[in-house]
C-alpha cells in the first residue's frame, strides 16, 4: 500500500491552530455518546412520517372540535318545526328553498321538520363522548386486569371462573334488567357498556400475556424477586403496547354500533345520538327522497370510526419501539 | 396436562351452574312479570277477577310461581277420597263475599287457607264484582293460593332434571310385564334384516338402543337430555329437541308396524314414546298399526336440524375465513405500507365501521345481480345457494384475522431474534416459515376452537337475511317472547360451549408454543 502524506503547510495555519491541548475532563469521559432517545418523541416521529396520518389526525380533531362546538352554537331543537307539516322529510334542495340558503338545511329535514345536519352533529357529540369514555374505562380496566390475570396462575384460576359466569350471561337479558332498574341517562349507558365490556378485553390480554409469561427475561425478573405488579407493568405491558393500541382502535368505533343496539332495545338515551338517529330513520332508508335522514348519521358514524381506526392502527405501528430504529 | 384440563372442566361446569342460577334470578325475580302480557290478546279481553286469575295461571305456566285454586284443591281432595263428589260440588260454590258463604264452604275455605298458609302460600280471595244487580263480566268470586318458586328449589329441580334415565318403571299405568328385550332382528325392518335392538315395555321410549341409516348409525334412548321445555315458541318441546330435530320434506320408507302392517311411511318407529290411552283414543288411525300405547313417533325428514345447518354454514365460513384471512394478513405484513397493505386496511376499516346488516345486504344484492340463489331452500339441491351466506359470514372474520395476523407478524418481524437469524445467513423464506410464522400464529390458534364450536350457535342476521333455518334467532326470540325455560336452556348450552372452547383454545396454544405451560406450581 502506498503511504499518503499530507503536507500540513497547505492549510496555512499556525502550529497552535492546528494542534491544541484539550483539557482532560474525567466526568465527560464517563458519558456514553449515543443519540438521545425519547420514546414518545420517536413514536410521533414515526407516526408523522406517513402523510396520511397528518390528514387523518386533522380530520379527527376537526370532527371532535366541530361536534363539541357546533351543537351549542346551532341551538338545535328537534321539535322547533313540529307544527309545520310542510317542513317534514324535505330533500336538501327543498329545505333550502323553504328556509333559505343556510348550512343548517344542507342535508334536508327529518321526521319532525328538524334540520338533519344539526341533528347529526348533536348526535355525534354524545356518541363520541360515550365511545371515548367507555373505551377509556374498558381498556384501562381490561388491560390491567388482563395483565395480572395472564401473569398470575392463581388469578387465572379465579378470573377464568368469573369469565365463565359473567361472560355467559346473555347481554340482551342483562340490558333488559338494567332498563328496568335505571333511567336512560348518559352514565347509565356508560354503566351498561362497561359492566361486562372490560371482561372480554381482559381475556384477550390474558392470552397475550400468557404467551410471554414464561419467557426467560420474566423468569430472571422473578428470580430477582420483582413483585408481580411491577412485572406486569414494566415487563409485560410495554411488550404489548402495539397490541393495546390496535385493540383500542377497534374498540372505540364498536361502541357506536353497540349504542345503536342499545337504543334498539330501549336503553337508548332520550337525547339525540347517532345510534338513535339511525334506529329512528331505518324506515326512511327505503323511502325515495328520505334517504339523507338515514345515510347522514351512518356516514358520519362511519367517518368517525374510520378516522379513529386508521389513526389507532398507525399509532399501533409507531408505538412499537423496534420500528424506531429504521 | 390431563389433570389440569379435567380440573378446569369441572370448575367450568360449576361456573356454568352459578351462571344459570344468576340468569334464573334475573329472569324470575328481577324482570317485570307484567311484560309477558304485553302482546297477549286474551289478557286484554279478560276483565275483573277473570283477568287476575288468568294472570296467575299464565305466571304458573311460565314458571314464575306455584298457583292452586280452591276448586283444584277440592278436586284433589275428592281424588284422594277425603270427600265425596256431592260434598265437592256443594263446597266449591263460593259466596259473593266471605260472609255469604254457606257453612260447608266456610269450613273448606278455612281448611284451604290454613293448609296453604302453613306451606308459605299467599291466599287471595276476590269478591264478586257486581254490575248493577248482575255479576259483571268475568267478575265471579275467586279464591286461590300462590307462592313464588324459591330460587334454590327451582335451580335444584332444573339441575336434577337435565339428565333423565329411562327405566321400566316409568309408565304408571298397568302395562303388563315390565321388561327389556334384546332382539337381533329389529321388527321395524320386517323382522328379517339383521339389526340388533333393545326394546322396553314400561319404559318411556319403546326402543332403547337401535341401528338405522342416519349418522351416527347407532342410537340410544336410555339417557335423555332436557334443557328446558318451551311454552311459547315451540310449545311443549324441549329446546334441545328444537335445535336437533331434522327439518324439511317427509322421506317415506318401507316400514313394518307392530301389527305387521307394511306400508310406505315417514314415521320413525324407533322414536316411539308412551302416551297413556292413545291406542284407544286414536283407534281409527292407530288400530291397524300399533299394538300398544307407544304411538307417538317423530318422522323422517330430508333436511338437517337447525343446529346442523348453523354448524354447516358456520364451519364452512370459518374454514374460508382462515384460508383467506391468514394469508392476506401475512401478505399485508410483508408489504407493510405498500399498496396491498393499504387495500387490506381499507377492507378492515370498511367491515369495522359499516353495520353488519348493510354489508350482508350488499353481498346479497351483488349475488342477485350475478344470478346466484339469494335465499336458502330446503328442497333445492343447488350447491350455489350456500355461497352467499358463507361469504357474508366469513367477511367479518376475515377482517378480524387480517387485522391481528398483520399486527402479530409486524411485531415479530421487528424482533431481535429475526435480525439475528438474518445476520446468521438464514434465507428470508426460512426465517419466515420457521421463525416468524410459528410465533405469530400462537395467539391466533387460541381462537380456533371457539370459532368452530360457536358455529353451533348460529348467526342472527345472516340466517335471517338468507332464510336459513338455523339456531341463530333462538335466543333473541326466547328473550322477546319471555320463553323463560328456553332462555335458561340455551344459556346452559352456550355456557358449556364457551367453557369447552376456552379450554381447548388454551390446550392448543400450549401445544403450538411449548414455552407456554399450565403445569407449574401456582404463584
Amino acid at each position: 500500500m502506498k503511504k499518503e502524506t499530507i503536507n500540513l503547510d497547505q492549510f496555512g495555519m499556525s502550529e497552535e491552530e492546528l494542534f491544541s491541548l484539550h483539557p482532560n475532563n474525567e466526568s465527560e469521559a464517563e458519558k456514553i455518546t449515543a443519540p438521545r432517545y425519547s420514546y414518545w418523541k420517536s413514536v410521533f416521529r414515526v407516526f408523522f412520517r406517513k402523510k396520511i396520518n397528518i390528514f387523518v389526525l386533522v380530520l379527527l380533531v376537526f370532527v371532535i372540535v366541530f361536534a363539541f362546538v357546533y351543537p351549542p352554537l346551532s341551538g338545535y331543537d328537534e321539535f322547533a318545526n313540529l307544527m309545520d307539516s310542510t317542513a317534514k322529510h324535505l330533500t336538501p334542495a327543498a329545505a333550502m328553498e323553504k328556509f333559505g340558503r343556510n348550512i343548517h338545511w344542507c342535508l334536508g329535514t327529518g321526521a319532525s321538520g328538524n334540520s338533519t345536519f344539526d341533528a347529526v352533529w348533536a348526535g355525534a357529540r354524545i356518541s363520541i363522548a360515550l365511545a371515548l369514555v367507555c373505551a377509556l374505562i374498558n381498556m384501562v380496566v381490561g388491560v390491567i386486569v388482563g395483565a395480572l390475570w395472564g401473569y398470575s396462575k392463581r388469578a387465572d384460576k379465579i378470573m377464568l371462573e368469573v369469565y365463565n359466569v359473567v361472560g355467559n350471561i346473555p347481554y340482551q337479558l342483562l340490558c333488559s334488567v338494567l332498563v328496568l332498574i335505571f333511567r336512560p341517562k348518559f352514565w347509565t349507558m356508560v354503566f351498561a357498556l362497561t359492566i361486562t365490556g372490560w371482561l372480554a378485553i381482559a381475556h384477550f390480554f390474558r392470552t397475550q400475556v400468557l404467551i410471554i409469561r414464561d419467557r426467560e427475561y420474566n423468569l430472571a425478573s422473578r428470580c430477582l424477586g420483582t413483585p408481580t405488579l411491577r412485572i406486569a407493568t414494566k415487563n409485560l405491558l410495554p411488550f404489548l403496547t402495539s397490541i393495546i393500541v390496535t385493540q383500542a382502535a377497534v374498540e372505540i368505533p364498536s361502541y357506536i354500533s353497540m349504542e345503536v343496539f342499545l337504543s334498539f332495545i330501549g336503553l337508548g338515551l332520550t337525547d339525540t345520538t347517532l345510534g338513535k338517529l339511525i334506529t329512528n330513520a331505518q324506515s326512511a332508508m327505503l323511502t325515495p327522497g328520505w334517504e339523507m335522514e338515514f345515510w347522514s348519521p351512518v356516514v358520519l358514524a362511519s367517518i368517525i370510526a374510520i378516522v379513529l381506526y386508521v389513526a389507532g392502527q398507525n399509532l399501533g405501528d409507531a408505538s412499537d419501539p423496534r420500528s424506531h430504529m429504521m | 396436562m390431563t389433570k389440569y384440563v379435567l380440573n378446569r372442566l369441572i370448575r367450568g361446569i360449576l361456573s356454568v351452574a352459578v351462571m344459570l342460577v344468576i340468569v334464573m334470578v334475573m329472569i324470575f325475580t328481577l324482570m317485570d312479570r307484567q311484560l309477558i302480557f304485553a302482546a297477549d290478546p286474551v289478557f286484554s279481553k279478560r276483565t275483573n277477577n277473570a283477568k287476575t286469575t288468568y294472570q296467575y295461571s299464565k305466571w304458573e305456566e311460565y314458571g314464575y310461581l306455584d298457583y292452586v285454586t280452591y276448586a283444584d284443591y277440592l278436586t284433589q281432595l275428592t281424588k284422594s277420597g277425603e270427600i265425596d263428589e256431592a260434598t265437592r260440588a256443594d263446597a266449591v260454590k263460593l259466596g259473593r263475599t266471605p260472609e255469604k258463604d254457606s257453612a260447608l264452604t266456610k269450613e273448606y275455605v278455612e281448611k284451604f287457607t290454613q293448609y296453604y298458609t302453613a306451606k308459605g302460600y299467599a291466599v287471595t280471595r276476590l269478591d264478586t264484582v257486581m254490575n248493577g244487580r248482575k255479576v259483571a263480566n268475568g267478575g265471579q268470586a275467586a279464591l286461590f293460593a300462590a307462592k313464588d318458586k324459591p330460587i334454590w328449589d327451582r335451580a335444584i329441580h332444573y339441575f336434577t332434571g337435565i339428565l333423565e334415565f329411562d327405566n321400566i318403571h316409568y309408565v304408571q299405568e298397568d302395562i303388563g310385564e315390565r321388561k327389556l328385550t334384546f332382539t337381533l332382528y329389529d321388527p321395524m325392518y320386517g323382522g328379517e334384516k339383521f339389526s340388533p335392538a333393545i326394546m322396553g315395555n314400561g319404559t318411556y321410549h319403546k326402543y332403547l338402543l337401535y341401528f338405522d341409516s342416519k349418522f351416527p348409525y347407532i342410537h340410544q334412548n336410555f339417557l335423555t337430555l332436557h334443557l328446558g321445555k318451551s311454552f311459547v315458541v315451540n310449545q311443549g318441546i324441549d329446546v334441545f329437541d328444537t335445535m336437533t330435530a331434522s327439518q324439511g320434506a317427509y322421506i317415506p320408507t318401507q316400514i313394518t308396524y307392530p301389527t305387521g302392517l307394511t306400508e310406505q311411511s315417514a314415521d320413525d318407529l324407533h322414536t316411539a314414546t308412551y302416551v297413556p290411552g292413545s291406542l284407544q283414543a286414536g283407534e281409527v288411525l292407530y288400530g291397524t298399526r300399533y299394538t300398544d300405547d307407544y304411538t307417538q313417533t317423530s318422522t323422517f325428514k330430508g333436511g338437517m336440524s337447525k343446529m346442523g345447518y348453523s354448524f354447516l354454514f358456520g364451519v364452512l365460513s370459518v374454514i374460508l375465513a382462515y384460508l383467506i384471512g391468514l394469508p392476506l394478513g401475512v401478505w399485508m405484513a410483508l408489504k407493510a405500507d405498500k399498496l396491498v397493505d393499504k387495500i387490506g386496511t381499507f377492507y378492515i376499516v370498511f367491515i369495522t365501521a359499516v353495520p353488519s346488516l348493510s354489508y350482508i345486504f350488499m353481498v346479497k344484492t351483488i349475488g342477485y345481480a350475478l344470478k346466484i340463489p339469494t335465499t336458502f331452500d330446503l328442497e333445492s339441491t343447488n350447491k350455489m345457494m350456500y355461497l352467499l351466506p358463507i361469504i357474508s359470514l366469513a367477511m367479518p372474520s376475515i377482517a378480524r384475522l387480517m387485522r391481528w395476523m398483520r399486527r402479530y407478524m409486524i411485531d415479530q418481524k421487528n424482533s431481535d431474534y429475526v435480525k439475528f437469524a438474518r445476520s446468521n445467513g438464514l434465507t428470508e423464506g426460512e426465517i419466515f416459515s420457521k421463525h416468524i410464522m410459528r410465533n405469530a400464529v400462537v395467539p391466533i390458534v387460541q381462537g380456533i376452537p371457539a370459532s368452530v364450536l360457536f358455529s353451533l350457535v348460529g348467526a342472527f342476521y345472516t340466517e335471517r337475511v338468507y332464510a336459513i333455518p338455523g339456531t341463530g334467532g333462538l335466543m333473541v326470540t326466547a328473550i322477546q317472547t319471555y320463553d323463560n325455560n328456553v332462555i335458561v336452556g340455551i344459556c346452559l348450552f352456550y355456557g358449556l360451549l364457551s367453557v369447552v372452547s376456552l379450554i381447548l383454545g388454551d390446550v392448543m396454544m400450549a401445544a403450538v408454543d411449548p414455552r407456554i405451560s399450565f403445569n407449574t406450581k401456582a404463584r
